[in-house]
């Protein structure tokens, strides 16, 4: 038992040490945390890298004070994480939340204690947590569309979906199942899960191909590069119109000549990582007093580029409109949006991929009238609420083919 | 388990090898013919399917999960179980995108590096379990839980870099119009078998398995052989996630996921027993192979992914219900039947 | 696992004498892991005041209590020598019911307890038949049934939704009186059912089955019986982590159960119970449970949370388990002495 005495008043006495220095230079700054889940992709680091580097950039580097907590993938962890983060005081909590509707009760009290909650990309249906997300944007039905559009409105195409059992899968595919269910000429022949996952799409790809050599199109979501590399390793010489998200090896790949010569067409859309740092300067305008915030539910654009919109970019930003980075300058699972020029300027690559600022940037002010509202749509940001009737209408992209 | 099984067939010590013997052989040769009737089948499902083309992708897709489930055998051989093998597996894919930075340059340094890495982990989880008597369970499954967080952090949560081209095209080449993949899994087949069944190493893994106090008062080093066990298993997992990451061109953080509960289920299903002592790689093969099979049929499936799911759980019941050992005992004894009448 | 190897194993001693012999091993371990719970508590409180607070407690038992449960029933199967996998899928599939069949009230919360403990009793026992009656393997035939539970649920709810009533989730997250949190007197209830049911011929069965089942057998124990018990009580118990789990989210989810796989497993190990079979009990597998939600607050407070937080949780798991053998040692030699 001595043993164990002299290890507890040891471990005390260093923890005593660190919870001391840490206390020190917390003063008046306000305290955000950063919750984040690991799903695995780079999508996640970019997301967070974004909102650390904002927390560096002036004058956020004197007045934040950013803690980033990964809770892995498991909502009880997150539960637990952020009954914590509200009793360690909390101003704000940031987060990418693993589950729409676990985590509702433990978000409320922290509510009720005065703790600001903004959740990006994900959502939560709790009503006093802001959520800045582009899930309301229309990705599936516009995406579906575009890819009737390069079919003629007949064919027979796989879906690549994210996780089961998840809000944001299901919300995309009743979106894309909304249109191709008006086309009796489309027929969906496999519909399989890729966990938003490269090398998972590949995997189940590669499957669905062996049962149907014959496909013509693929309708994905994140992971789609996954779904052009299982398509060249099945034949070299043949590729299809794709819809999917914004890796950069997509949005090379569309404005490759030799892969358009090989069939390849499409559009990428989907997730922004930038979300976060949107979600973040909002969040920060409110604690500043700066902006007051009515709508609870954010929408952020939903990013757009067909083919001939790709433009590869020279720098480190997206200037002059461009939009992807050339090959060995980032991994081609690489998400592209990670800038936004009019909500997001003082961001650049370093900021995406190292979490650190822009020299020489500084926070720039959101515009007054910048926020736009995000429909109700049950189960993804409301319980017990009604969805607008033109849900799943298209904002991108017109029907060229006739149902 | 297995005691009580061996009191059941009540065959007597002396035929006990010999049964076992044919019994594996039984194994081997139900679950193949089991594979062969649902790629067969599947025809009904797709006009495409039952053809070489079908079999080509199922073996190609099925070679991961088989390098992996290898090592996975030889841990379960050994009274073990390794849950550190989709860490692993992520870990091998990470170095080997990071390190080769899509250059062929240090190929022939870098893919053995990483072997060694990996195989210097499998020591420790190795060493943890015998020398320092953690239960394997909660050996592997911190390890792995550390090693992904070391990846993690190693990658900042973005794996960059590219695998080697050279890795890159030869999982797109093809040999005598056989996928070079696919040559691949039958060399690493050929070559896991005669180490588990036909060289020294193997026949003493067998006996530690068997039964560890007899093998250590024989003569064996038991600690090492076990430690050897988890070394080769962790490096299997390297080298699953180097072909992987050649495969897909890169690596994810999650690219291991999908591979842990499968190397559990395809050495099982192979006729494994989870007890260790008894086991036969052909049978692992088998059962990976089958798994494979199944997932690819369903993937072809216009249902809801409720009822795909209920599916594949069912022919998996299906799978080890017709694989009891009860019934090994009777189309043997069929068989002795049939043979001298 | 090592109390195990030092333990004359060799038959069917007299009861009385097996009695004893078990409740010392069983109440070993999880003296042990209860040392280890309390060292983190210390340094958790000391970093964090605001732990001991009512609601730091109560939130955190409410939090610990369906892995907890989840452990006590992985327990009974582990202690007749198996792995039970369908763990996950019987958690996923009860929080899904529970979600959306929700009936409001004190006897609404009894219907909904009584189907999962339903959803658990079928699944538990089929998992008995295939293992005790039809001889395959614990881990591949509960990997199966776990595999179609999950497929069920998914059937009925295909993305998270669904309300859970409000009696569960307000009432059994709650405090009795004010006072004593509904978590710890549900796991305390668990503790003392166990500590009956060990001293039942059933009990004595299933240490006897899990140590050597060919002498069980030849001592006048029906193995199979015992073996099937031992998944239906795991199931029931897997329905009611289910249950509180959806006390505590308030909704259901047809993923819920993935977590607590590997989780499990841990309190189980944590806990002192052996994989060979035979060795442990329930009440570590609780504190073990306990254990792990409780590391979850100390990486917290201590500010280790970041991409290393995998390493500090690995290495805390080990430490653990290294210390609670440290300690068996230390303990073991001066008594000989």
């Amino acid at each position: 038992m001595r043993v164990t005495k002299g290890l507890a008043s040891l471990a005390l006495g260093a923890l005593v040490a660190l919870a001391v220095t840490g206390d020190a230079d917390a003063q008046d700054k306000k305290k955000i945390y950063l919750s984040l889940s690991y799903s695995g992709n780079s999508w996640q680091s970019e997301a967070a890298n974004i909102v650390k580097a904002l927390a560096k950039t002036p004058p956020y580097n004197d007045t934040v004070e950013l803690i980033e907590v990964i809770s892995g993938t498991d909502p009880q962890a997150q539960i637990s994480d952020y009954e914590s983060m509200i009793a360690n005081g909390a101003d704000g909590i940031i987060s990418f939340p693993i589950s729409s509707t676990a985590l509702n009760r433990t978000i409320k009290r922290g509510c009720e204690q005065g703790v600001l909650f903004f959740m990006y990309d994900a959502t939560v249906t709790e009503p006093c947590a802001y959520n800045i997300s582009y899930i309301t944007s229309g990705f599936g039905e516009n995406t579906a569309q575009a890819l009737v559009n390069e079919l003629g409105g007949k064919g027979k195409i796989f879906l690549s979906r994210g996780v089961p059992g998840n809000s944001v899968d299901e919300r995309h595919t009743n979106g894309a199942k909304h249109i191709f269910d008006q086309y009796p000429g489309i027929e969906v022949v496999s519909e399989y899960y890729s966990y938003w996952d490269d090398r998972t799409t590949q995997q189940e790809t590669a499957k669905a191909l062996a049962a149907h050599p014959d496909v013509d199109g693929i309708w994905a979501q994140a992971g789609e590069y996954g779904a052009i590399e299982a398509l060249r390793q099945a034949n070299p010489d043949r590729l299809i119109p794709i819809t999917g998200e914004n890796s950069n090896g997509l949005r090379l790949a569309l404005a490759n000549p030799e892969d358009q010569a090989k069939g390849l067409k499409g559009v990428s859309a989907g997730s922004p990582p930038a979300q976060s740092g949107y979600a973040f300067k909002l969040m920060m305008e409110i604690l500043d007093g700066k902006r007051e915030l009515k709508p609870m539910n954010i929408q952020y654009p939903l990013p757009w580029v067909p083919a001939d919109a790709v433009k590869v970019c020279e720098g480190d930003t997206f200037e002059n409109g461009c939009n992807v980075f050339p090959e060995g300058k980032v991994p081609s699972s690489f998400v592209t949006e990670v800038f936004n020029p009019e909500l997001l300027p003082e961001l650049s690559l370093v900021s995406a991929l190292e979490g650190e600022p822009t020299p020489g940037a500084t926070i720039q002010p959101l515009a007054a009238d910048v926020v736009v509202a995000a429909p109700n749509e049950p189960g993804i940001n409301c319980q017990r609420c009604e969805p607008p009737a033109d849900l799943y209408k298209l904002t991108k992209i017109e029907p060229t083919v006739k149902p | 388990m297995s005691l009580e099984q061996d009191m059941d067939t009540s065959a007597g010590v002396d035929t006990r090898a010999a049964s076992r013997f044919g019994s594996e052989a039984i194994t081997i040769a139900v679950i193949f013919g089991l594979t062969i009737v649902l790629i067969l089948g599947s025809r009904f499902i797709s006009p495409a399917f039952g053809g070489w083309g079908q079999t080509e992708t199922i073996l190609f897709l099925s070679s991961f999960l088989v390098f992996c489930s290898f090592g996975q055998g030889l841990v379960i051989l050994v009274r073990g179980l390794d849950l550190s093998i989709a860490s692993m597996i992520t870990l091998g894919g990470v170095l080997t995108t990071t390190w080769l930075a899509g250059s062929n340059e240090g190929l022939w340094y870098v893919v053995p590096a990483i072997l060694v890495v990996s195989a210097a982990i499998g020591s420790i989880s190795g060493f943890g379990v015998t020398m320092l008597r953690i239960p394997p369970f909660i050996m592997t499954l911190a390890m792995g839980i550390i090693i992904y967080s070391l990846c993690l952090g190693y990658t900042q949560g973005t794996p960059r870099g590219y695998p080697a081209p050279a890795l890159a095209d030869l999982m797109r080449a093809h040999f005598l119009g056989v996928p070079a993949p696919v040559i691949l899994l039958l060399v690493f087949v050929a070559i896991a078998v005669v180490l588990q069944s036909w060289t020294v190493l193997g026949r003493r893994l067998y006996a530690v398995g068997n039964n560890p106090i007899a093998a250590h008062v024989s003569g064996l080093s038991t600690n090492k052989l076990t430690i050897g066990a988890y070394a080769i298993s962790a490096m299997c997992a390297g080298f699953t996630g180097i072909a992987l990451a050649a495969y897909a061109n890169g690596a994810t953080l999650r690219m291991g996921d999908d591979y842990l509960l499968p190397s559990i289920a395809a050495v099982v299903v192979g006729g494994s027993s989870i007890l260790g002592g008894k086991g036969n790689f052909l049978g692992t093969v088998g059962g990976a192979i089958l798994l494979t099979t199944l997932g690819t049929i369903l993937a072809a499936l216009g249902i809801e992914q409720g009822w795909k799911t209920i599916i594949e759980g069912a022919v998996i019941l299906v799978a080890l219900i017709i694989l009891r050992e009860s019934v090994y005992e009777a189309i043997r004894v069929w068989m002795g039947r049939s043979s001298t009448g | 696992m090592s109390a195990a190897d030092t333990t004359p194993m060799t038959d069917t001693a007299q009861a009385s004498d097996k009695r004893r012999l078990l409740t010392g091993l069983a109440s070993q371990g999880a003296v042990l892991i209860t040392v280890v719970y309390v060292l983190l508590w210390i340094i958790y409180a000391s970093e964090q005041p605001s732990a001991l607070s009512a609601y730091s407690i109560e939130s955190l038992l409410n939090n610990s209590l369906p892995l907890m449960l989840a452990a006590a029933g992985q327990t009974f199967v582990v202690l007749q020598g198996g792995f039970d996998l369908s763990v996950a899928g019987i958690i996923s599939l009860s929080n899904v019911v529970v979600a959306v069949y929700p009936v409001e009230g004190p006897f609404g919360a009894l219907v909904n307890l009584a189907m999962v403990v339903g959803i658990g009793l079928a699944v538990g026992a089929t998992n008995g038949f295939l293992v005790a009656y039809m001889r395959i393997q614990s881990i591949a035939a509960t990997l199966a049934t776990m595999i179609i539970c999950q497929g069920i649920a998914l059937l009925i709810l295909k993305a998270p939704g669904g309300y859970v009533s409000e009696f569960i989730s307000y009432e059994l997250t709650g405090s009795l009186f004010g006072v004593v949190p509904v978590a710890a007197v549900i796991g305390a209830a668990v503790a003392v059912i166990w500590l009956a049911f060990r001293r039942t011929n059933t009990g004595i069965a299933l240490y006897a089955v899990g140590r050597d089942a060919a002498a069980a057998e030849l001592s006048g124990i029906d193995v199979r019986r015992a073996r099937f018990a031992a998944f239906c009580w795991a199931g029931v118990l897997y329905g009611c982590a289910g249950y509180m789990l959806s006390a505590q989210t308030a909704t259901g989810n047809p993923s819920a159960g993935e977590p607590f796989l590997l989780l499990c497993f841990a309190a189980v190990a944590l806990g002192g119970t052996s994989f060979s079979g035979g060795s442990g009990g329930v009440i570590g597998s609780l504190i073990g449970a306990a254990t792990l939600m409780l590391m979850q607050k100390v990486l917290f407070s201590t500010g280790v949370s970041s991409f290393y937080t995998g390493v500090f949780q690995g290495v805390i798991m080990i430490l653990a388990v290294l210390f609670a053998a440290f300690v068996q040692y230390m303990s073991r030699s001066r008594g000989n002495r």
